[in-house]
């Protein structure tokens, strides 16, 4: 067991401590960062908070209310100015002490005509507001309910007739941290795999097969490499997720009314028991090819093939959401290759039933330990057969050798 | 307690038989040969004792029963696929193979600096293992099979890619592992590489056992007829009873009939009074010996 261990230690290290490592860990981030910094510097550059001006003819916004100290939505509004005259209105915009001016027609109530004057644009945030200034104002004599009723619009709650898992339409994170966490195991899954079939096929390439296997047992060495390689993917994935999770939260510290849909955290127990043997499993396969092909590029083209199913979901994304407990979503949650994804996403949608739940991850872990089982076997078998391959049917049917 | 049995042990590779019936012993603190030419089975024998390689039949017993992983810590290996991981450091490279000798961290790092030391390659540790030459890196490869101390020593072809000042200093390593009671199993085709240090040997062509013993006494048992004498003036021609008279730089081969004994040979020189400086039995080599056997096997059904 202790020499499973320096093997596993041993992999472990060579990779984390390598540059290539830091800097394929940092990218992710990094390019998040480079993406949330171009999208607040868009919104700052397409803002404009100097003040607007409206002249009214129609005479509805005579006594006109401000707008309200924003409670939910943007922390700001600019400031809305009122204008005697239309050329007193132009002046301002000449002189630049507002960016635009709304003229409203005198037969505004029949019409809705309403005219603006701008010097080049008009910005949303200022249209926006003017919009919601206007909307108050005219509402100002109705209920207090029905304003607010006409002002924030129907809270949609979907509720299926199958169960009793109720889906607010705004709880966008709820379907998108699965996604997002799906799209993690598969660049993990390709990372430690390739580190692993990196690992297998060297020690062919470098002819260290010889020694290492009279001083441990090929199992101890299987397994210390899968489990090592397996290590690196994870510590990429915690670091990957520990971000995400810092983007989400500054996320929801910008934009608070995301966070008021209260995200149901329940899938994500169920998203770590799915990942980490589908992550074994997918590595142990790749190492399986690893150990009968000839060459590193060889086997790096092969174990390709093996994280394309568990991208397969994301092709039936919509069927998937509309329809979560339809056949072709229940198969794929109990398929090996498409349960990490699909499993996670129907728990957010529906309530998944406790066999469907029980069985997938069966599924899961018994394949995990037969592609276990297989990679150790082929890596005996293809062990000294330098710059030959192995095929499938040997691995299966040779008893011994 | 015999080091190694070998009995009557056949492995065979699709239609090929690689090893058929192959039984030997190595006693311990022996340096025993394992010969032959290139194929004739020498590789696979070894990986049958390490139990890399399973044997259809026939079993092998290593120190008194079958391999287990702790044997593994008391054997060191050297293969013939020469290989160390290329892309770490040299001594990093060294210690992590002998911890898996069972070595702890810092004592691995202590021999390996020491051998590093002795084998001149104390300012290389912290090169990569791709930036070495071939030699550096078959004596870095000597190290990782010597550095845990092992009682049982198996190197395949432990000349290759060296230069003779490094080739002599394997050899004088060999013989002082033997003196301090280590059991070597030495495995080569360069037969003459090894004359000087086996002490015995067995030969295989073509996966069979075709010579077993103490190299001595094979030696004496394929000595022929031959006479190799250096004398200061030339010998003469003819000599009675002599068949041949060979020629080779200094010395002269003679080789005699049956009815000259050697003996008499040497009387016949000296009463012609023909100065000699040396008169010796021409010993074959163990080159001439397999060639002798293997010429020998060809003419027979």
């Amino acid at each position: 067991m202790n020499k499973v261990w320096l093997v596993i230690k041993h992999e472990y290290l060579r990779h984390v401590l390598r540059k290539r490592f830091i800097v394929s860990v940092l990218s992710v981030p990094f390019f998040i960062l480079i993406m949330v910094g171009i999208a607040l510097i868009t919104v700052l550059v397409m803002s404009d908070w100097r003040p607007i001006g409206y002249v009214d003819h129609s005479g509805v916004l005579a006594g006109a209310q401000p707008l309200p100290e924003q409670k939910e939505r943007r922390s700001r509004s600019v400031e809305i100015q009122t204008f005697d005259s239309e050329d007193a209105a132009l002046q301002a915009v000449n002189n630049g002490e507002i960016q635009a001016a709304f003229i409203l027609a005198a037969d505004y109530r029949e019409t809705g005509a309403v005219s603006v004057i701008v010097d080049d644009n008009l910005s949303d945030n200022a249209s926006q507001d003017f919009r919601e200034f206007l909307l108050q104002n005219l509402l100002k004599d109705q209920p207090a309910g029905i304003q607010e009723r006409i002002l924030e619009g129907p809270a949609l709650v979907f509720r299926s007739l199958a169960d009793s898992r109720e889906f607010a339409e705004n709880n966008i994170l709820g379907l998108l941290v699965p996604l997002v966490a799906g799209i993690m195991l598969i660049v993990a899954i390709n990372v430690s795999g390739g580190y692993l079939l990196q690992a297998v096929t060297e020690e062919k390439e470098n002819r260290t097969i010889e020694m290492v296997v009279t001083s441990i047992s090929p199992t101890q060495l299987m397994a210390g490499k899968i489990f090592g390689n397996l290590s690196v993917g994870l510590t990429q994935l915690i670091i990957w997720a520990l971000t995400g999770a810092g983007g989400v939260a500054l996320v929801m510290r910008l934009f608070p009314e995301i966070s008021g849909s209260g995200l149901d955290l329940s899938f994500l127990g169920l998203m770590l028991i799915t990942f980490l043997p589908a992550f074994v499993m997918i590595a142990a396969l790749m190492a399986m090819v690893g150990a009968t092909a000839a060459e590193a590029r060889d086997a790096q083209q092969i174990a390709g093939l093996f994280s394309l199913p568990v991208v397969f979901p994301m092709w039936f994304l919509m069927v998937i959401i509309e329809k979560p407990n339809s056949p072709l979503a229940v198969i794929m949650s109990l398929i090996p290759f498409t349960s990490p994804l699909t499993l996670p996403m129907r728990s957010v949608l529906t309530t998944v039933p406790a066999w469907q739940i029980a069985l997938a991850i069966g599924l899961l872990v018994a394949s995990a330990a037969a592609a276990v089982w297989l990679a150790s076997r082929a890596f005996r078998l293809g062990l000294l057969r330098y710059g030959k391959s192995l095929s499938l049917r040997e691995i299966m049917s040779r008893a011994k050798s | 307690m015999t080091t190694i049995t070998v009995n009557e042990i056949s492995k065979r590779f699709g239609q090929q038989i690689a090893v058929d019936h192959v039984s030997f012993s190595v006693e311990p603190g022996e340096i025993f040969g394992l010969l032959g030419p290139n194929g004739a089975g020498k590789t696979t024998t070894l990986r049958i004792i390490l139990d890399i390689f399973k044997p259809d039949s026939g079993e092998v017993e290593i120190f008194g029963g079958a391999m287990s992983e702790a044997k593994k810590d008391r054997i060191g290996y050297l293969p013939e696929e020469r290989g160390l991981y290329q892309d770490i450091q040299l001594e990093a490279c060294l210690v992590y193979l002998a911890t898996l000798k069972g070595l702890t961290t810092e004592e691995a790092t202590k021999r390996v600096r020491a051998w590093l030391e002795r084998f001149d390659l104390s300012d290389d540790r912290r090169k990569k293992v791709k930036e070495l030459s071939k030699g550096m890196q078959q004596k870095a490869q000597l190290i990782s099979a010597l550095v845990h101390d092992p009682e049982l020593i198996i190197i395949d072809e432990p000349f290759s890619a060296l230069d003779p000042v490094n080739t002599q200093m394997v050899k004088d390593l060999l013989r002082e592992e033997r003196g301090r009671g280590k059991t070597i199993i030495m495995c080569t085709h360069q037969m003459h590489q090894v004359e000087e240090l086996c002490d015995r040997l067995v030969l295989i062509n073509r996966g069979q056992v075709v010579l077993y013993g103490q190299l001595a006494e094979i030696r004496r048992e394929y000595t022929g007829r031959d006479v190799i004498v250096h004398a200061l003036d030339g010998l003469p021609t003819a000599i009675p009873g002599v068949l041949s008279i060979q020629k080779e730089n200094s010395a002269t081969r003679l080789h005699l009939a049956q009815t000259l004994s050697p003996q008499e040979l040497l009387r016949y020189l000296v009463s012609k009074d023909i100065a000699i400086d040396k008169f010796e039995m021409a010993m074959p080599t163990l080159d001439e010996i397999f060639i002798q056997i293997v010429t020998a096997g060809e003419t027979l059904p």
